[in-house]
């Protein structure tokens, strides 16, 4: 099973990082979810966090997404220790999407109102 | 503490000196948060005969319990202060991400006084609060300040924090103390109306930037996760917010214009010719439309980003809105789409409220064709749909350059200068929105009635299930008016929850949060004490029942389906309802009942 984004039909509404932080802490903080959405002009990116890397990043750079520049940083999925995102704020450690548990539930699909985030089976 | 933070961050830019108060228990308990709130420290921290203009008014920006939740459309915020445009108190309220930034920065107020030596602006990432040099952003335009400021930060943040922070800022307008300039957060949002932009530029203040890395408490998670799943399913089976989620505002000028209720050519009439091509949104949606965009929190993303393609006007522009495609647009007789996105982004850019801005030019453009203002004045012709002349005109009330000084002082005070007062279609100074309220005489008496001047987000319209019956539009108004003075507390979307059921929801994401068990009545009593207390306000800043008038073409001529408005025979039943003397005046016996008879006290 996968999360499949559609970053087409996200609003930049960012309740998935609200529903993520209030599953996994109890309260509601955006820098302790593990999905965080980029705010575009054009359209917004949301990210899913994958596993923590502690290698230094030497593919960093820029990526094109639908013709738009974004820092390298902003699509990549891992947490690492030169990202702001991904980690818990205090202690620096390491955010990763678990799907909200066995079986896989989770929450910022629930969440999502505009359907860019959706669970299937793969 | 749930739900709140509890603290107050407090700037005085005379000083350059922040601190942090504890927010006192009885001031949650009394007026929540948001408006209620910043209006109470307002009236009891300056004077309201002072000028809104000077160094002694004060800026509150103010979030509720709400805000930064996740309460569905629960993410925005609230300025309070003392509006240049009318005299009397004025609460702004505002979308995007700069309240829940505040929040999780861990405040729920941010209280600006005093005034700049020099331009400046303000920083608050947590716990650090600066105040930084802003000559070098001064003159700038809204959209490139937000550039200009977040490539400074760039230093310090990566791209995500970057990404993540807020940025209020004003344009030119705010900064030439245009009476109805406006501030804009996030690329396109706006603290509209009342003209608190010139406050922030009599300050010396060009930005405001909030970056909040902390939490918000949730007193019931579990039953708040379930009461949001609820919601957002009621969200889908709901038509109206359905086409809310789809069209935005874009659904309503072409449904006004036939209902004949579209404010047109100075509100000489409630239909425009050249607007009954958006009976169908799907005109609009399909020729500007990039994307909907949500504020924080809110599952339907009614606002819609658009983009010309004119190369004088790059990029794209959050909106335009119902409001501005009939103040900017109907009643200032300009019918082209692209015309609208272009009056709109000049006004986003320059930062003034386009309700306001497009009631003054209409003004002016009825003043000109009637022969009261003379071409010379103005240096070209100004009849209506002179679209070319409207732009040159939004940028010199901007920069309050030629006739644009004259039209930065507000229609009011331009009506009068040319001798017919009467031909300003305003309350208090400020310009009506647009629904004509003789296609239904009750929005008459709520522009008449609202403290802050004609705006139309203080009661329900009576379009909306639950709110048409016109024997009950006193009633309801009264109290809608409580009511969305607790919504705007704390604090929670007017547009999404219009009608009756935002009453229901308020509840159940203020309990679950807080963890209060609040009651309706609690909640009313609250409103109105909010209600009561803005009055309060008013007729120590030299207001009175004198100010709720309308226009005399709305009470005198009818210009829509022969229909005029009887305030007359409403206001005094609305007052009786609000237990006011004749004269509008709260009676001591009410003030009494909601706890305010030391404010009162000052009145007899």
């Amino acid at each position: 099973m996968r999360i499949k984004i559609d970053h087409t039909k996200c609003t930049g509404c960012k309740l998935c990082e609200v529903a993520c932080s209030l599953y996994h802490t109890g309260s509601v903080n955006p820098w302790r979810s593990r999905i965080r959405v980029f705010i575009g002009e054009e359209f917004c990116l949301p990210v899913i966090a994958g596993p923590y890397t502690e290698a230094a990043c030497n593919s960093k750079g820029v990526v094109f997404v639908d013709g738009k520049e974004f820092d390298g940083c902003v699509v990549c999925r891992a947490s690492c220790p030169s990202k702001s995102v991904f980690k818990e704020p205090d202690t620096a450690i390491p955010l990763k999407c678990d799907f909200c548990g066995e079986p896989p539930d989770p929450q910022c699909v629930r969440w999502c109102a505009s359907e860019a985030l959706s669970l299937v089976e793969e | 503490m749930f739900a709140w933070k509890r603290k107050i961050l407090r700037v005085d830019l005379s000083t350059g000196n922040s601190s942090v108060e504890d927010m006192g228990s009885d001031l949650i308990r009394d007026f929540i948060g948001g408006r209620g709130m910043g209006l109470r420290i307002l009236y009891d921290e300056i004077d309201a005969l002072g000028d809104p203009l000077g160094p002694d008014n004060k800026l509150i920006f103010a979030t509720g319990p709400l805000t930064g939740t996740g309460a569905p459309a629960g993410g925005r915020f609230i300025v309070v202060s003392k509006s240049p445009l009318s005299g009397a108190i004025a609460n702004s309220c505002c979308g995007g991400y700069f309240g829940a930034n505040l929040k999780y920065a861990g405040y729920d107020l941010l209280i600006v006084e005093g005034k700049s030596p020099e331009p400046v602006y303000l920083s608050i990432i947590n716990d650090a609060v600066e105040i930084k040099p802003a000559g070098h952003l001064w003159g700038k335009w809204t959209m490139k300040t937000e550039g200009m400021i977040r490539s400074e930060m760039g230093v310090d943040f990566d791209a995500w924090e970057l990404n993540s922070m807020s940025i209020l800022s004003i344009g030119p307008a705010g900064e030439n103390l245009v009476r109805f300039a406006c501030m804009m957060a996030d690329a396109g949002r706006a603290a509209g109306r009342s003209g608190l932009g010139a406050v922030m530029g009599s300050k010396n203040l060009k930005a405001v930037v909030t970056l909040g890395t902390g939490e918000v408490a949730i007193a019931d998670p579990e039953g708040f996760k379930k009461a949001v799943m609820d919601f957002l399913q009621e969200g889908r089976d709901n038509k109206e917010l359905e086409k809310r989620r789809m069209w935005g505002t874009w659904s309503l000028p072409g449904r006004a214009n036939k209902n004949g209720t579209q404010a047109a050519l100075n509100f000489q009439a409630g239909f425009f010719e050249a607007f009954t091509k958006f009976e169908d949104p799907a005109f609009i949606r399909d020729r500007i439309w990039v994307r909907d965009e949500a504020c924080f929190g809110c599952p339907f993303g009614c606002s819609k980003r658009s983009r010309i393609s004119d190369p004088a006007y790059p990029g794209t522009l959050k909106g335009p809105e119902h409001e501005t495609m009939a103040l900017l647009g109907s009643n200032c007789g300009s019918g082209e789409l692209d015309d609208l996105c272009r009056a709109n982004y000049l006004c986003n850019e320059l930062g003034m409220d386009t309700i306001t801005t497009g009631a003054t030019i209409s003004c002016a453009m009825e003043l000109f064709e009637k022969g009261y203002l003379p071409e010379r004045d103005i240096g070209y012709p100004l009849n209506f749909g002179n679209t070319e002349a409207m732009f040159e005109l939004i940028k010199k009330i901007g920069m309050r350059r030629d006739f644009g000084e004259v039209l930065s002082e507000g229609g009011k005070a331009l009506a009068e200068m040319y001798g017919h007062p009467e031909l300003f279609m305003g309350v208090k100074g400020m310009g009506m929105p647009a629904w004509h309220p003789q296609g239904a005489e009750v929005i008459g008496l709520q522009y008449a009635t609202n403290n802050v001047g004609s705006s139309h987000t203080k009661a329900t319209l009576p379009f909306y299930e639950g709110r048409r019956d016109p024997a009950h539009g006193v009633e309801w108004t009264k109290d809608d008016q409580d009511y969305l003075a607790v919504a705007d507390s704390a604090v929670l979307c007017w547009i999404i929850y219009h009608g009756p059921l935002w009453r229901e929801k308020l509840l159940v994401w203020l309990r679950t949060t807080t963890g209060i068990d609040y009651t309706e009545h609690d909640l009313s009593l609250i409103g109105e004490r909010i209600w009561n207390l803005e009055r309060l306000f008013n007729v120590k800043a030299g207001l009175s029942g004198k100010d709720d008038c309308l226009p005399k073409r709305m009470t005198d001529e009818p210009c829509v389906n022969n229909q005029v408005v009887h305030l007359d025979r409403m206001l005094p039943e609305y007052y009786r309802l609000r237990g006011w003397d004749e004269k509008g005046i709260p009676t001591f016996e009410k003030l009494q009942h909601l706890g305010l008879e030391k404010e009162g006290a000052g009145l007899k």
